[in-house]
C-alpha cells in the first residue's frame, strides 16, 4: 500500500467513524421515526387547504421583508465602499488590507439569524434590527467582492493616469471605477437576492418581515394559515430568482 | 536653451534581474526636436522612456527632465507630472469609457483636485480635448466607446490623451509597432507634427530605422542597454543600423546548434 493508498484508507475510516459516532450518540429511536409518518400526514392534512384569508398579512409581511432587504442592502453598499477600498491589495498597504480582510471574514462567519437575535436584544422588535443585521452580515461578503473587483481591473490605464498626474482617488474614479462598474452591479444584485431570501425568515426571531407570521401561525397551531404564508414565501423566492436572472443578463 | 532631458552615467537594473537593463547611459534630448530611440527589442528603449517619465526608481546616475533633476528614490512631484506626457505601447486606455472621456483623462493632472475627482472639465479643458481629437483626426469618434475601436483608432486616442495633457516633453513607446507601414507613417507624422506645433519635444522609440530616419531629427541607437550611436538622422549610416541589429556573437561554450 503506497502512501497515497494509505491516505485514502485513513480518510474512509475517518468518515465512517464520524457517521457511526453521530448515530450512536444521537439516540435515534427508530420507533419514533416510524410513528412520525402518520403525524406528518396529519400536519399536511391540517395545512390543506391553505387559508386564503391571510392575504392582508402576507402583503404586509412581504412588503416589510422587501423593505428590510432594500434598506439592509443599501446599508451594506454604504459600508462596503470604504471597506472594499481598505480591503484592496492594490489601493492600500498589506498592514491595512490584511486586518480588514480578517475582519470581513469574521463578519461572514457569523450567521445572519444570530446577528438578528443580538440586534433584537439591542434595539427591540420590528424591522430595524432586521435591517441592521442584514447590512452588517452582507457587508462581510460585499466588501470582499468590491475589493476583488478593484484588484481585478487592468492596471495599464491606472499607470497612465498616474503618469498624467492624477492622485489615488482620481485614479479610482476615472481608471478603476469604469472598469469595475459591471462587476459591482452584478455582485450587488446577487447580494440583494441573498438578502431578500435570508430576510424572509428574520421574523422568526422577531426582526420583522413575513417570517413573523409563519412563526405566529405555527405556534398557535393554525397550520392552514402557515401554509398560505409558506406558499407566498416560495413564490417570492422564485420571483426573486427570475428577476435576478433577467438583471444579470442585462449586465452581462 | 537647456535640453528637454539629460541623462549622465545612468545604470539601472530591474528588481530581481541579474544584468542591468541600462549601463552607463549618457544622452541628451535637445528641446523642441523630435528624437528617435532606435534598437532591437529588449535593448532598453522602454526602460529609458519609463525612467524619464519618473516611473522607475533605484537607478544610479544623474537624470534631469525639463531642467528638473529626478530623485532616484521617490516619484516626481505630482504637479510636475503633466509636463511629461507618455504614449503607452499597449495604449492603456479605459476600454469601457468613451473616446472623449479618455482624452479628458489626460487633463486630470491639470484640473483642480475637486474637478478631477468629479470629472467635470471646464470649457477650457473641453476645448483642449476637442482640439487634440481633431489634430489626431478622430473628432467624429468622440462619443464612441474605446472597446468598439480598431487598433489604429485606439493609438490615435492614446496620442490625443497625451496631447490633452499639454506636455512639454512627449515620450512615446513604440507608438506604431501595431500598425501597417502606411498607417505607421501617418501616426508618426501626426505625433511629431503635433509636438512641433505645440513647441514640445518628442522622444519616441522604434525598431524600424526607415521610420526613425523619416520622422526624427536625431537618432540614438540603443543596444544591450548602452548607447551605440547618437547622430543627426541625416548622418545615420546603414552600417550603423546594421550593427545595431546584428545577432550577438555566440557565447563561448554555447553549441552552434543551440544558436541556430
Amino acid at each position: 500500500m503506497g502512501p497515497r493508498g494509505f491516505g485514502g484508507f485513513a480518510t474512509s475510516v475517518l468518515i465512517a467513524g464520524a457517521i457511526l459516532w453521530s448515530f450512536v450518540t444521537t439516540d435515534v429511536e427508530l420507533s419514533r421515526l416510524v410513528s412520525a409518518g402518520p403525524r406528518i400526514a396529519d400536519f399536511l392534512g391540517r395545512m390543506f387547504p391553505p387559508d386564503p384569508t391571510v392575504m392582508a398579512e402576507i402583503r404586509k409581511g412581504s412588503a416589510e421583508t422587501l423593505r428590510i432587504a432594500i434598506l439592509g442592502s443599501l446599508g451594506a453598499v454604504i459600508l462596503s465602499i470604504p471597506l472594499g477600498i481598505l480591503a484592496s491589495e492594490t489601493m492600500v498597504s498589506p498592514a491595512l488590507y490584511r486586518p480588514v480582510r480578517t475582519l470581513l471574514a469574521f463578519i461572514r462567519a457569523i450567521p445572519l439569524i444570530l446577528v438578528a437575535m443580538l440586534m433584537v436584544g439591542a434595539v427591540g422588535l420590528g424591522p430595524l434590527p432586521g435591517i441592521i443585521a442584514v447590512a452588517f452580515h452582507a457587508t462581510g461578503m460585499l466588501a470582499k467582492f468590491y475589493a476583488e473587483a478593484i484588484d481585478g481591473v487592468s492596471r495599464a490605464p491606472i499607470a497612465a493616469l498616474e503618469s498624467a498626474g492624477a492622485g489615488p482617488l482620481v485614479r479610482l474614479r476615472h481608471a478603476i471605477w469604469p472598469q469595475m462598474a459591471p462587476v459591482v452591479a452584478r455582485d450587488t444584485i446577487f447580494r440583494f437576492e441573498l438578502n431578500l431570501r435570508e430576510s424572509l425568515i428574520l421574523g422568526i426571531v422577531g426582526a420583522g418581515g413575513i417570517g413573523f407570521y409563519i412563526q405566529t401561525y405555527v405556534r398557535s397551531f393554525q397550520y392552514d394559515k402557515a401554509a398560505s404564508v409558506t406558499i407566498a414565501v416560495v413564490v417570492m423566492v422564485i420571483a426573486i430568482e427570475a428577476l435576478n436572472v433577467a438583471l444579470r443578463r442585462r449586465f452581462a | 536653451m537647456s535640453p528637454a532631458a539629460q541623462i549622465d552615467d545612468l545604470t539601472f537594473a530591474h528588481p530581481g534581474a541579474d544584468l542591468p537593463a541600462l549601463e552607463q547611459v549618457s544622452l541628451q534630448i535637445p528641446a523642441g526636436e523630435s528624437v528617435a530611440l532606435l534598437g532591437p527589442s529588449g535593448a532598453g528603449k522602454t526602460t529609458i522612456l519609463a525612467l524619464l517619465d519618473g516611473r522607475l526608481h533605484g537607478w544610479r546616475g544623474r537624470v534631469s527632465v525639463l531642467g528638473v533633476p529626478l530623485d532616484p528614490d521617490r516619484p516626481p512631484p505630482r504637479a510636475s507630472r503633466p509636463d511629461t506626457g507618455f504614449v503607452f505601447q499597449e495604449f492603456a486606455l479605459v476600454e469601457r469609457s468613451t473616446v472623449l472621456r479618455n482624452v479628458l483623462n489626460g487633463r486630470l493632472g491639470r484640473m483642480s483636485p475637486l474637478r478631477a475627482l468629479l470629472g467635470s472639465p471646464t470649457p477650457h479643458d473641453l476645448e483642449i480635448a476637442r482640439t487634440a481629437l481633431a489634430d489626431c483626426g478622430i473628432a467624429d469618434l468622440a462619443e464612441r466607446r474605446v472597446d468598439s475601436l480598431s487598433g489604429g483608432q485606439r493609438q490615435r486616442v492614446a496620442i490625443a490623451r497625451c496631447l490633452a495633457q499639454e506636455p512639454r516633453l512627449i515620450l512615446a513607446d513604440e507608438p506604431v509597432s501595431h500598425l501597417d507601414p502606411a498607417r505607421a507613417g501617418e501616426v508618426l507624422a501626426l505625433l511629431t507634427g503635433a509636438a512641433r506645433a505645440r513647441g514640445a519635444t518628442a522622444l519616441f522609440s522604434s525598431h524600424q530605422p526607415d521610420l526613425a530616419r523619416r520622422f526624427a531629427q536625431r537618432i540614438i541607437g540603443i543596444r544591450d542597454g548602452r548607447v551605440a550611436f547618437d547622430v543627426p538622422s541625416s548622418e545615420l549610416k546603414d552600417e550603423a543600423t546594421a550593427a545595431l541589429y546584428r545577432e550577438a556573437e555566440p557565447l563561448p561554450g554555447l553549441s552552434l546548434r543551440a544558436v541556430s
